[in-house]
């Protein structure tokens, strides 16, 4: 087979973004799960989730202005004709052998940072009808901003449950038919990436 | 003159039934917002209390528990009339069309919201604690029909 690419192992994801990667996954599962499943007992956990997960934003957006090539906030910006030569390869059944994001993932990693935000700010100007709590923002606010901030958190909760499912789509995309291991390259770091994307990067 | 009086009264006379009724419809709303004020502030007496930002009294919660008791046991139908739901009066009201379309489905939150607040009406006056366990009931009674029958905005 002359026409592969020829590939090599890299570390692509440095530590602190995997960790980064995971403390979130579980701060906003489980924040998704408190706050659907909310009651009197439980609210403040689902605060600290969210408080939790605002924290793990501010660190990235911090780590992507100073952290390694990769978790640069740059790379979720790709350039009109990086997405639309990728996205011409999408379907094709082999390994795409990007170190990085590839541009249809940086846009993705770029939608749930963004969808996660609105939700964190929302949150703390959000009340639920005087039951169980209200951010700490709200006694700052007039009413109906609390309204339109409470909807919103409501809605966008909606929005990160399904970039969540198409995250995980993707990842069985990649898996199943173009034969690309993502989830275990976030968990060791390393990675199979073809060597003229690697001298690209280098 | 004549012709034009005689004009503006016809045009009052098809207008006015239909205002009578929208201000009929507005008056009902406004009427359940109020009713939902007065179980908002017992109800939140007893929150505070449960969460510690007042400090608890017996008769004070007891007091707050029983009226929810009786604000439970209030006949509000009147103030449901068909019309009276958020796509029909925007920005007036927040409950959804599904209250009407599903009802009397509704009913059954109302009878958890009955049970949760005659077990507090029993028990919150008997200290802290009593009170803070049966609080939970009152809040998922809330939320059982805020989730499904309230718009989040207007």
């Amino acid at each position: 087979m002359t026409d592969e690419p020829e590939t090599v192992r890299r570390k692509v994801w440095d530590v602190p973004t995997r960790l980064f990667h995971w403390a979130l996954v579980g701060t906003v599962l489980t924040g998704l799960y408190l706050g659907e499943f909310r009651s009197f007992s439980t609210i403040q956990l689902h605060f600290y989730f969210g408080y939790a997960t605002g924290g793990l934003l501010v660190f990235r957006l911090l780590w992507g202005l100073f952290g390694p090539a990769h978790a640069r906030l740059g790379k979720l910006f790709p350039s009109p004709g990086a997405l639309v030569s990728y996205l011409g390869s999408l379907f094709e059944r082999r390994a795409s052998g990007v170190a990085g994001h590839n541009p249809v993932g940086a846009l993705s990693v770029l939608a749930m940072l963004t969808a996660l935000s609105v939700q964190v700010v929302t949150g703390l100007c959000s009340e639920d009808d005087g039951l169980f709590s209200e951010g700490p923002l709200v006694e700052y606010l007039d009413s109906s901003t609390v309204l339109t901030m409470t909807a919103i958190h409501h809605w966008s909760s909606r929005v990160v449950m399904g970039l969540i499912l198409l995250h995980l789509a993707a990842i069985l995309f990649y898996r199943l038919w173009k034969r690309e291991d993502l989830a275990t390259a976030m968990m060791t770091g390393w990675k199979t990436v073809r060597r003229d994307e690697d001298d690209r990067q280098a | 003159m004549r012709i034009r009086t005689l004009t503006l009264i016809a045009a009052l006379s098809t207008a006015l039934p239909a205002i009578a009724m929208a201000d009929a419809l507005e008056d009902a709303v406004e009427a359940r917002q109020g009713y939902y004020q007065v179980v908002k502030h017992n109800a939140g007496m007893l929150f505070g209390m449960a969460k510690g930002d007042v400090a608890y009294d017996a008769a004070t919660a007891s007091a707050h528990a029983q009226n929810l008791s009786a604000l439970s046991k209030l006949d509000t139908g009147s103030m449901w009339p068909q019309g009276s739901d958020k796509a029909s009066l925007p920005g007036k009201t927040r409950a959804l069309p599904v209250i009407w379309e599903t009802f009397p489905a509704i009913m059954d939150k109302q009878a958890d919201f009955v049970k949760a607040s005659e077990t507090l009406a029993a028990n919150a006056g008997n200290g802290f604690d009593a009170l803070r366990a049966d609080i939970g009931a009152l809040g998922a009674s809330c939320k059982g029909c805020h989730d499904t029958y309230r718009a989040k905005d207007f």
